[in-house]
């Protein structure tokens, strides 16, 4: 008899525990009772409102088709999710860049900024945004068939260079089109010391090699580099790398070992490393030889051929390293102090941007995608600022000197190629990046590289 | 005297006082832990079986695959070696120091400032210990350019030549586990302390009059009685020393050969589900006889009383 009343006791302390346990719970599901007589309530002045406002939805379509804007079949007032990396100015020339868009449509943009890859993998499999946009191209293949054809979408094709459009094509789909791009075969220098030592700007692989040759005989050091970058170390060569390979093999070389055709211990790669190794392991060649390489971090590389005195005449870096420069050095003006020439001889360009995806076929998504697309969004998009877009109707419309002259080496390509690490995603980069730094330190080459091939892949396998 | 009903237990009850304990455990440990353990059996994604991992023309343990990569890899191996290399330096000079600093630090005056200056860096982060220390580690290898680096400074001053510390093996490795044992030494110092405190006075007195040497008295008396503390700080600093993750994370990433078996498993979390958690069984594994140990010397202590 006791124990039985231990037990009913004792289970009901449980039960209140469970009890006042869900107490807080239970606030929340009373809400929505009060709140479902709100809607009824608030049912019949909307209904009302409703006559109002179809007269305003009229009137933007009007104004828009005056103002270039295609907005057919935009209501006034929808709504369009859109999902990017960028946050704070980079946010903001982007906003500057839809605000057009936004006032001619009246649609209004609902943004998330994130860089988790996790996060968008969970919207899309759960409640995708309209659109995307996104570093990396390879998230095509995770998600082809929940994206839409950005032609059916209405994408002004036209705007953009053939290989934007058929590398952007998968199985007869238009899945994405770049947004903006950033250059990274360039290599800066500083035209005041070039001219001081009579040194020319190479136009060609040979010429660049004569030129560092003579640099080291005149007891100056060619280059800069710096591999070190937190959590990612190696980066920087991969890049050099890829120019190397573009310049001595081309684009369709660069696109074989992408897709697997050409195993990155190839000949080819190795004779990329070969010239990089010399460049980057010998203190003639880079400040402090293996160990600057290995040592400097990639942002102190960027100053020291702009130091006083300078360290290096040369730094292989991305075109946001212009900026990094200014910051760095504010009195330095470009074109005399600082500029920038393509790499000599490279066959194609390679860059890194942000790509414009679609998941959404709603009525304002269409006008988005035609907005972007069109010469007035890249003419936008080329007035905010915001590196280089590859749309046509960016040309000429670039606030300053120097984005003017990376769009040009852009639209003048041969020929364009995505970072073959970001492409490609790890295993491949990290085996890539430690390959780098291992060689730098004077690893063998081709073992090094037999690691990175298994690596690719294992990247490539599904 | 009938006991009161209250005191009586039934076979029911008990269960009720430890089910929240127990619930606890199960849901944040037994099942993550048998979920790993599952996990280590499958393939990348985390879903096919593991021998999809297996390459043709090379050795292939079939559902064990991901083992054999834990086991053979290059990368592990060194990995596998690093920690071997922490556990056999960091532990002793921890517990050495510690010990050290204890005994010398309670025969002055500004104890308490010593061991706090000691103490210090337990309030610092793994990951802002290494950017700490990755400033006192830099090198600038430009022309005339100045040392920023502590170390590169001090060396430059008296004429010697920088040291690339972190990039020239084995060294770095040790450079490493410095700062492991700059964080851990307050850790062991402030346990040994206090047991070095709670010694009767009268062993000690005891001792002195029948003529021990201060050195006779440090490893005669005092070292064998504080024993069971050293083996308690000892064996923390054990499994503190075989996770250790963020010190090498920060400084190198596991470049130049200071690879650590907890970064490759967090490198390989998100390419790679089935060699990742593979890896963590394996921690798990080499884990649990030091578990076993520290359970089993706190049992026979508990016995004692």
């Amino acid at each position: 008899m006791k124990a039985k009343f231990l037990v009913v006791l004792s289970s009901l302390m449980a039960l209140g525990l469970v009890v006042s346990a869900c107490g807080p719970a239970a606030t929340p599901t009373s809400a929505p009772a009060t709140q479902q007589t709100q809607p009824t309530q608030a049912s019949q002045p909307t209904q009302g409102a409703q006559p109002t406002q179809a007269k305003p939805t009229e009137a933007p379509t009007q104004a828009a088709s005056a103002g270039g804007i295609d907005c057919t079949g935009v209501q006034s007032g929808d709504t369009l999710s859109v999902m990017y990396q960028w946050s704070g100015s980079e946010e903001e020339k982007f906003n500057t860049i839809v605000k057009p868009f936004e006032d001619a449509c009246g649609v209004k943009l609902n943004t998330q900024s994130t860089r988790d890859a996790a996060v968008l993998d969970t919207s899309v499999k759960s409640t995708p945004p309209d659109i995307l946009f996104w570093p990396s191209t390879a998230i095509t293949n995770l998600y082809s068939n929940k994206m839409q054809d950005l032609t059916t979408l209405g994408a002004h094709t036209e705007n953009y260079a053939k290989f934007w459009v058929s590398g952007g094509t998968i199985n007869g789909k238009l899945l994405t089109l770049p947004a903006k791009e950033d250059i990274k075969t360039i290599i800066w220098y500083s035209p005041t010391q070039f001219q001081a030592f009579g040194y020319k700007v190479p136009t060609t692989f040979d010429e660049l090699n004569t030129l560092v040759e003579k640099m080291v005989s005149d007891g100056n050091i060619p280059w800069s580099m710096g591999l070190k970058s937190q959590g990612s170390d190696g980066w920087p060569g991969s890049d050099f790398i890829q120019d190397l390979l573009l310049t001595l093999q081309g684009p369709d070389y660069v696109q074989g070992i992408m897709d697997g055709s050409i195993p990155y211990n190839d000949q080819g790669v190795q004779d990329a490393y070969k010239i990089y190794q010399k460049w980057a392991s010998d203190p003639k060649y880079t400040v402090g030889g293996a160990t600057g390489t290995v040592n400097t971090p990639f942002l102190d590389a960027i100053y020291q051929p702009f130091s006083d005195p300078p360290q290096s005449m040369m730094v292989k870096q991305s075109g946001f390293a212009g900026g990094e420069i200014v910051k760095q050095f504010p009195n330095l003006k470009y074109g005399t102090d600082f500029d920038f020439f393509q790499f000599p001889g490279a066959k194609g360009m390679q860059g890194g941007g942000d790509n414009l995806f679609a998941f959404g076929t709603s009525p304002a998504t269409m006008a988005f995608v035609k907005y972007i697309t069109s010469k007035e969004g890249g003419k936008n998009w080329a007035a905010a600022g915001f590196d280089e877009s590859p749309n046509i109707g960016a040309q000429g419309n670039y606030p300053d000197k120097q984005l003017e002259k990376k769009s040009q080496m852009l639209a003048n390509a041969q020929g364009f190629t995505t970072d073959i690490g970001d492409t490609l995603g790890a295993p491949f980069n990290t085996a890539e990046w430690k390959a780098i730094v291992d060689v730098v330190q004077g690893a063998d080459i081709p073992t090094a590289l037999k690691a990175v091939a298994a690596a690719q892949k294992e990247a490539l396998s599904k | 005297m009938e006991t009161p009903t209250i005191m009586k237990q039934g076979r029911l009850v008990p269960w009720l006082y430890v089910l929240p304990a127990l619930f606890m455990i199960v849901v944040f440990v037994v099942y993550p832990m048998l979920s790993t353990t599952q996990l280590s059996f499958t393939d990348r994604h985390g879903t096919g079986s593991a021998s999809a991992q297996c390459v043709q023309g090379q050795p292939c343990w079939g559902v064990f695959e991901n083992y054999r990569y834990a086991l053979t890899n290059p990368e592990m191996t060194t990995a596998l070696r690093n920690n071997a290399l922490w556990l056999l330096v960091m532990v002793p000079l921890t517990v050495a120091i510690g010990l050290l600093v204890a005994v010398l630090a309670d025969r002055v005056k500004y104890e308490g400032l010593v061991k706090a200056l000691i103490f210090m860096p337990m309030a610092i982060s793994f990951i802002g210990a290494g950017v700490i220390w990755r400033f006192m580690y830099d090198i600038q290898t430009g022309a005339n350019q100045p040392q920023i680096g502590v170390l590169n400074a001090a060396l430059t001053g008296v004429g010697a030549k920088p040291v690339p510390w972190l990039s020239t093996q084995p060294l770095n490795n040790f450079a490493l586990m410095m700062v492991g044992i700059w964080l851990w030494a307050g850790f062991s110092m402030t346990i040994l302390s206090a047991a070095l405190k709670g010694l009767p006075n009268e062993i000690l007195e005891a001792a002195r009059v029948d003529g021990a040497n201060e050195w006779q008295l440090f490893w005669r008396i005092m070292i064998p009685m504080i024993m069971p503390t050293i083996t308690v700080v000892a064996t923390t600093l054990l499994i503190i020393v075989l996770k250790i993750f963020d010190i090498v994370f920060v400084m190198t990433n596991g470049n130049f050969g200071t690879e650590v078996i907890a970064n490759r498993m967090f490198n390989l979390i998100v390419t790679n589900v089935g060699r990742s958690t593979a890896i963590a069984v394996l921690l798990l594994v080499l884990t649990i006889p030091v578990m076993y140990f520290n359970v089993r010397r706190f049992r026979e202590q508990e016995s004692m009383r």
